[in-house]
């Protein structure tokens, strides 16, 4: 069978009409033919203008984010006990004040109960 | 017993019902191409009943039809077709298939218009037979031969929706005249 | 030093990518030689080999060239965009999402890398990437609806509902002509915004946009649903009870319209009758309804019950359903519903023996009647709630005498077995009523089943295999597997569990664990082709459905297994013997060596299906090269070379192996207890107290008598009491602040 390069072409698991038919659905869904002939008629004026005021929008809560002091040794032990990546655990220090004895807690106390 | 739209959550337990019932199985990512491209088409019968066992309890399906519409018709009309339809047989008698038959032919109808609709059935399966021609009034189109993995043919059969059509137009003219009930 | 091309290499390169796309992949790695022939260090084309090869199978080899290709030209965005497409195929998302940004940092207007990294952020549920990508592609493509959407979607689930629908309707304002009515990607688009606008809770604006711009829409099922239900929301009542009765009159088996008509006309809860009859209007409506019918038994007290009760049964009775008591056992929570069906059972068999008696019933089916109502009393006394085995027995075996070739009564004899604790006879039952009907799958899942529970592994692949697809290499277990079935992969992995096979124990758990996986990856494509197909609420379900994937009591179930087990093989590092924990340390000799045996068949069988499998496979037609050999490199790809398990059952660190199912278990069912009793007993042996100290509060939270609650806050005690000195300052406070399970 060598030197032939005809294959690999055809789905080869499905042995019957019902298979093949899935098989084939499935096989396609991820082909990405970014077709634009169905698109509707569009002002283009008007879209430049709209796109101008398209902007990624400051969100309220990043603008003064606060700065948390955070202990290296804090992450350690967090890292430790808690058994959380190093991102996480600074993440949860930061948003506990760098307080790990609360953070720590509340990261124990059942989340439907604090 | 609960009929209702599919939602996605639902599939781990209709891919269940499937292989329970049915030898013609499919991956979980079949279920979702049809409940993602055709939302409006695949409808469940619940076990509403069911006393919940843990906080995370899922509805027990004890019946589905997952339907969807063909995408490139051969023959240029716009039909609908039925993957596949299954009551657990601890749920039979209560007429589930049929009802679940008849709120997707609907939406085939309403959303994708739908000229007809399609299905395979196993040439032994009397039961699913009986349904689909005398309680559904589906036609026999064709016997495909070794349409199925072990071998044995398949009826293709059709069913003309345009009663559901003529039935919809109706309820407009209605609606529009004076207040009557379908 | 980065080689250049000459044209006809060049066009020659384009042919590989070209070959790569449409799958052809020998005919790439050809051209792809050819070029390297001549410019043995060219990035790309290695690259572009790299990737064909990892389409092969060949995942290490392909990232050996990759890397290699890399490093002869760093400056090749194809070279960090191949390079992350490896990564993303075996499924590191995280280093393919870096590798993309490499990639697009060097080929900025790259619209496929672009692509590429937008779909995986989303994947990954980096939100504000995925936004901030959506955002260049909409920039890139103002003209393309998709891409508004995409946008839209992205704030959507980032949270930021204001900015999506601002999103959608900046298209809208841009769009010169009207719609068509049969525009399907319009029509869900103005429910994709109405869905926004309600989220956001404005009920009134949604309403107001569904009655004008929602109007004609296709989705004529959801615009009723919606409308019903923002009127309800606004106190129109009157509208939404019309709203409510048009969705009854398209499917009044859904009992949630039923509750909101209700709900919508101002009616008393406790004016029992009012209350019937809005549904018995429906059940007259509908002949052939059943939950107008069944509904008012929930809320109905006293005769009227009984009145309705009776009714309800003799209709499902005559009819022979036999679902009817699995339909009313939710009942039996109330003490006089659960003593009167019994009753009315029984007096439909005394009206029906006397019926039957005064004149012998012309059709044959006056049998059906009777059969259904024993077959009703047979299942009520197997229910826990109202427990009678031997009654139980009773009446399925004069249920039987009237119709001995019933599939179902005798289906209900084995669950009678059952609950008698004779797996043995439960089993045999079970196969028996699948003799009865051969033809139906379902008595045949549930005859292996019965099987399993029996620890007859083999006979239940055996029965198993009557329906599973006699091609498959591998057998019916390959079927299985491939088929995702997951309720006989956890019952297999019990009884082999039972039966002292740790390593096929295992082996099925981790299969279980893996099909989550493809789960849970099975979204990935979905991604860019909902937005294709322009079904966009449905994507935003599956996205919702998807973030709590594992919370799926299938997870749960065999996750929770997979930990026990862990737990077990820590305590009893011997071996094999004294798996189920009760006879642990006092397993006799005997049993243990039955054991020994049964794993020592087991793995034999194994072996003897592996190699008939191959053998087959090995046989097949060589006129279907084209079939094979595509399935070759699928079957490279599959080879499984633990297929018993036996090296995850030679583990040398349990506890570890029990983390990776215990992790999803806590994280996605917190509140069931049984996965926080286990987690304790992992986290305490690994001497993790905060953590063993989370899942006991948890526990605690949950439900504080349990007696395991008990039994783990001693043992915590127990174990930190002497220690609890060299615990690090910050971790004693926790401890003696949170440990509070004595002192309440």
């Amino acid at each position: 069978t060598g030197g032939d390069v005809e294959d690999e072409v055809v789905n080869s698991t499905a042995k019957s009409a019902e298979d093949r038919k899935a098989a084939a659905a499935l096989s396609k869904l991820d082909t990405h033919d970014d077709d634009e002939s169905g698109r509707q008629m569009v002002d283009q004026d008007a879209l430049n203008n709209v796109m101008e005021g398209v902007v990624v929008p400051k969100r309220d809560d990043e603008a003064p984010r606060k700065v948390v002091k955070v202990d290296p040794a804090d992450v350690a032990l967090l890292v430790d006990e808690l058994e959380l990546p190093k991102t996480k655990a600074t993440e949860l220090l930061r948003s506990h004040d760098g307080d790990a004895v609360k953070a720590m807690r509340a990261f124990i106390t059942p989340s439907w109960k604090a | 017993m609960d009929i209702r739209l599919l939602k996605p959550s639902d599939i781990p337990l209709i891919q269940h019902a499937n292989l329970e019932n049915l030898p013609e199985n499919y991956f979980l990512k079949y279920y979702l191409y049809h409940a993602l491209s055709w939302p409006q088409l695949s409808y469940v019968a619940v076990d509403a009943a069911r006393p919940a066992k843990t906080p995370y309890d899922y509805p027990k399906i004890v019946g589905y039809v997952l339907a969807k519409m063909e995408e490139e018709p051969t023959d240029g009309v716009q039909h609908g077709h039925i993957t596949s339809l299954s009551v657990m047989r601890t749920h039979r008698r209560l007429g589930i298939a049929e009802k679940l038959m008849r709120q997707s032919q609907q939406a085939m109808v309403e959303t994708f218009g739908a000229q007809y609709v399609s299905l395979h059935v196993r040439v032994s399966n009397q039961a699913a037979i009986h349904l689909y021609r005398d309680t559904l009034g589906f036609k026999n189109e064709k016997t495909e031969n070794k349409y199925y993995a072990d071998g044995e043919d398949a009826y293709c059969m059709k069913l003309d929706l345009s009663f559901i059509r003529e039935q919809i137009q109706e309820a407009e003219v209605d609606a529009g005249s004076s207040e009557k009930g379908a | 030093m980065p080689q250049t091309l000459s044209t006809r290499e060049a066009n020659l390169f384009r042919t590989v990518i070209r070959h790569y796309e449409d799958k052809q992949y020998k005919r790439g790695l050809k051209a792809a030689e050819q070029i390297l022939k001549k410019n043995p260090k060219h990035g790309d084309t290695m690259s572009m080999k790299a990737l064909i090869m990892n389409a092969q199978g060949k995942t290490e080899e392909a990232f050996a060239l990759a890397k290699e290709a890399l490093t002869i030209d760093m400056k090749s965005h194809i070279c960090w965009h191949v390079y992350g497409i490896l990564y993303r195929t075996n499924k590191n998302f995280d280093e393919a999402i870096k590798a993309y940004k490499f990639a697009l940092k060097l080929e900025p207007d790259s619209h496929q890398i672009q692509r590429d990294l937008a779909i995986l952020q989303v994947q990954m549920r980096d939100y504000q990437g995925y936004v901030q990508s959506r955002l260049t592609m909409l920039k890139a493509r103002p003209q393309l609806r998709q891409n508004w959407t995409a946008l839209a979607i992205a704030y959507h689930l980032e949270g930021n509902l204001q900015q999506a629908e601002k999103i959608l309707t900046t298209y809208e304002k841009s769009v010169t002509t009207a719609p068509l009515k049969t525009d399907f990607e319009n029509s869900e688009a103005v429910l994709y915004k109405n869905s926004i606008i309600a989220e956001m809770g404005e009920v009134e604006r949604a309403l107001e946009h569904l009655e004008t711009d929602g109007k004609h829409n296709l989705d004529r099922l959801a615009v009723m649903e919606l409308r019903a239900r923002y009127l309800a929301q606004l106190g129109r009542k009157e509208e939404a009870a019309k709203a409510y009765r048009a969705l009854l009159d398209r499917n009044p088996e859904h009992p949630d319209y039923y509750q909101c008509l209700i709900e919508t006309l101002d009616m008393s809860k406790t004016d029992e009758a009012a209350l019937k009859a809005v549904y018995d209007e429906y059940a007259e409506k509908f002949p052939r309804c059943d939950a107008a019918r069944r509904l008012p038994l929930d809320f109905l007290t006293g005769d009227d019950f009984q009145k309705a009760a009776k009714s309800y049964l003799t209709l499902m009775f005559n009819k022979g359903v036999p679902s009817t008591f699995a339909n009313l056992k939710h009942l039996y929570s109330n003490s006089f519903k659960k003593d009167t069906l019994p009753t009315l059972a029984d007096e439909y068999l005394q009206e029906h023996k006397q019926n039957s008696d005064g004149k012998e019933q012309a059709n044959g089916d006056s049998s059906k009647g009777e059969g259904a109502a024993l077959f009703f009393l047979a299942q009520h006394y197997n229910y826990h709630m109202s427990r009678d085995l031997s009654r139980a027995m009773e009446y399925v075996e004069r249920a039987i005498e009237l119709d001995p070739k019933n599939t179902d009564f005798q289906m209900t004899k084995a669950r009678i077995y059952k609950h008698q604790g004779e797996t043995q006879k439960a089993s045999e039952a079970m196969d028996y009523a699948r003799t009865l009907d051969t033809r139906d799958r379902y008595i045949n899942s549930k005859a292996a089943k019965y099987q399993l529970r029996n620890n007859e592994n083999e006979n239940a692949l055996t029965t198993m295999g009557l329906f599973t697809r006699a091609e498959t290499v591998g057998g019916p277990l390959a079927d299985l597997i491939d088929m995702q079935c997951i309720w006989f992969l956890t019952e297999d992995g019990e009884a082999w569990q039972r039966r002292g096979n740790l390593g096929l124990a295992l082996k099925r758990f981790h299969t279980i664990f893996n099909i989550f996986d493809i789960w849970q990856e099975d979204q990935f494509d979905f991604h860019s082709f909902s937005l294709r197909k322009g079904q966009i609420r449905a994507y935003i379900d599956m996205i919702r459905w998807q973030d709590q994937l594992r919370e799926h009591p299938f997870y749960f179930r065999a996750a929770l297994d997979a930990v026990n087990l862990y737990l077990d093989m820590h305590d009893k590092p011997q071996g094999s013997n004294g798996v189920n924990g009760v006879d642990g340390g006092k397993a006799n000799g005997e049993d243990a060596a039955e054991k020994k045996k049964a794993a020592k068949k087991a793995k034999k069988e194994a072996q003897k299906a592996e190699r008939e499998a191959a053998e087959k496979a090995a046989k097949q037609d060589p006129n279907k090269a084209s079939a094979q050999k595509g399935k070759d490199a699928e079957d490279a790809k599959k080879k499984d070379d633990d297929p018993n398990g036996l090296k995850l059952a030679s583990t040398t660190d349990p506890l570890g192996d029990a983390m990776k199912f215990l992790g999803p278990l806590l994280q996605f069912s917190p509140k069931n207890i049984d996965g926080q009793l286990a987690g304790f007993e992992v986290f305490i042996r690994r001497k993790k107290y905060l953590l063993a100290l989370r899942c006991l509060n948890a526990a605690l939270a949950l439900d504080k008598d349990h007696p395991r609650v008990q039994e783990q806050s001693k043992t915590f005690q127990e174990a930190i009491g002497p220690i609890l000195d060299s615990f690090a300052p910050k971790v004693q406070e926790i401890i003696k602040s949170e440990f509070t399970a004595f002192s309440s």
